[in-house]
């Protein structure tokens, strides 16, 4: 087996594996040792403040967007390229249809993904500015906070080319976009769990943790 | 790194706070800077990158991270930072995406170094107080009753009719005070004896532990003597069966 099927085969099982079961092992893990160790959270456990949080934070209806609005924007657009374009990007959604799952859903037009991948490049791009330029986010920044941004946007930079033949005239690109695009690609899945990506679900019961308890004490959440 | 002192106490007392928000916070921060102009600190300091309530925190991922290895150097480091540039205001909660509670992190520093044996001297004295006598100026019972009844007179003097009843039993308040008004501002203590008499209320002071309604426990995370305060204050409240508990400006 060569390399490029090892990659759109096993190893392409074993990325949405660790990304699915990863993710679902930090959620059962914060459930779990909150059970012990945050007994406030259930205590106090409040459905109202949680979707109230979250609705708030999930949508530009939160303190950040008036406080930061270009930034807090871009972050918006950014996440909202990141989950759209690989789910429904037609090429993925025809590759549902073809595999042993014949899952098939409807797709984005082709010119769409395209300007969403570019802005989501863009937006990485002042991402990593924003990170070397100011001082305040200098000294917060570690190596990692770059390199998870560069991962987080291979797979896109990889498909656009893929998709366009943009960097073709290389050779040894041209030959091999197809796989550094897959690579790229699990390489994200596997680190979403095990990094700071795994804010994804975090997020989600962070908020929902801060909610119940600046909820009931009747502050802002 | 000179290693004098011992990682297995740091991570004793850590590794049992590591709670599921604790361990998810610290995991989690993408360090997106929105909390830095949110800190007074950082305003106040002319916007000095190290007042960002996110790069406050590092020492905890640090410490996790090494295991629970620091030096002494470390550890004034961090007392530093927790104590003079952090007063656990949760502002910058309020403006983080992912409502990590900085405030709350910073106190399982405090209440780290304070199992260390390193805090502010006057509230380590302030602590071994509340231990000894219940009341944080190390009060005694009779000079505090004393006080009371040297309260009343000087208060009746200028208002007809002031009492100030001790342990009296069904009151509607219980009236609970800070240990520094018996010490040092007893006038505090006549003002509000002429207030209550005025309004007519029914209330109390009571003579045993629990008068004192300041926690300044809490202020370095001593969670137990915290308690402690906390639940004399309510024995008292039971014992008196009152309606309510008042505490002082």
């Amino acid at each position: 087996m060569d390399l490029s099927s090892f990659a759109e085969g096993p190893l392409l099982w074993i990325a949405f594996l660790v990304f699915i079961i990863g993710t679902l092992i930090r959620m059962a893990q914060f459930l779990f040792v909150a059970k012990t160790k945050d007994r406030p959270f259930y205590n106090y456990f409040s459905l109202k403040y949680i979707l109230a949080t979250l609705a708030r934070w999930l949508l530009p209806l939160n303190v950040d967007v008036k406080k930061n609005p270009v930034f807090i924007i871009c972050v918006y657009l950014f996440h909202i390229c990141l989950i759209v374009v690989p789910i429904w990007l037609s090429g993925h959604v025809s590759m549902w249809e073809e595999s042993r799952f014949g899952w098939s859903w409807s797709s984005l037009p082709d010119k769409w993904a395209d300007w969403m991948t570019l802005l989501l490049l863009a937006i990485a791009v002042y991402f990593i500015l924003r990170r070397a330029l100011s001082p305040d986010l200098r000294i917060i920044t570690t190596f990692a906070d770059y390199l998870l941004i560069v991962v987080t946007v291979l797979p896109f930079l990889t498909g656009y080319c893929l998709t366009h033949g943009t960097l073709d005239s290389i050779k040894f690109l041209g030959d091999n976009m197809r796989l550094l695009h897959v690579l790229s690609a699990e390489l994200m899945l596997i680190l979403i769990p095990l990094t700071r990506l795994s804010h994804s679900v975090l997020f989600f019961f962070s908020r929902a943790a801060t909610g119940v308890e600046f909820g009931r004490r009747g502050y802002s959440i | 790194m000179t290693e004098d002192v011992n990682p297995k106490a740091i991570m004793d007392f850590l590794k049992p706070k590591l709670g599921a928000r604790l361990r998810t916070w610290i995991d989690i921060c993408t360090h997106c800077g929105m909390c830095a102009d949110t800190c007074h600190f950082y305003l106040a300091s002319g916007k000095d990158p190290k007042m960002i309530p996110s790069y406050k925190v590092r020492f905890l991922r640090d410490l996790i991270k090494r295991k629970g290895r620091a030096d002494k150097e470390l550890l004034q480091e961090i007392y530093k930072s927790i104590y003079y540039e952090c007063n656990m205001c949760k502002r910058c909660t309020l403006y983080c995406p992912f409502g990590i509670d900085i405030g709350f992190l910073i106190s399982t520093l405090r209440g780290l170094l304070t199992s260390l044996g390193i805090a502010p001297e006057g509230l380590k004295k302030a602590v071994e107080n509340y231990k000894l006598t219940g009341n944080q100026m190390a009060v005694s019972k009779e000079d505090w009753v004393e006080t009371i009844l040297w309260c009343e007179e000087e208060a009746a003097a200028e208002v007809v009719g002031v009492k100030i009843p001790i342990d009296k039993k069904g009151a509607k308040i219980m009236y609970t005070v800070n240990a520094r008004e018996p010490k040092f501002y007893p006038q505090d203590i006549m003002e509000v004896a002429k207030i209550f008499t005025v309004a007519g209320e029914d209330w109390t002071v009571p003579s045993e532990k629990g008068w004192d309604d300041t926690n300044l426990a809490m202020f370095i995370s001593d969670a137990s003597t915290a308690r402690m305060i906390v639940e004399n204050t309510f024995k008292r409240a039971e014992e008196l069966e009152v309606k309510q508990v008042a505490v002082t400006e």
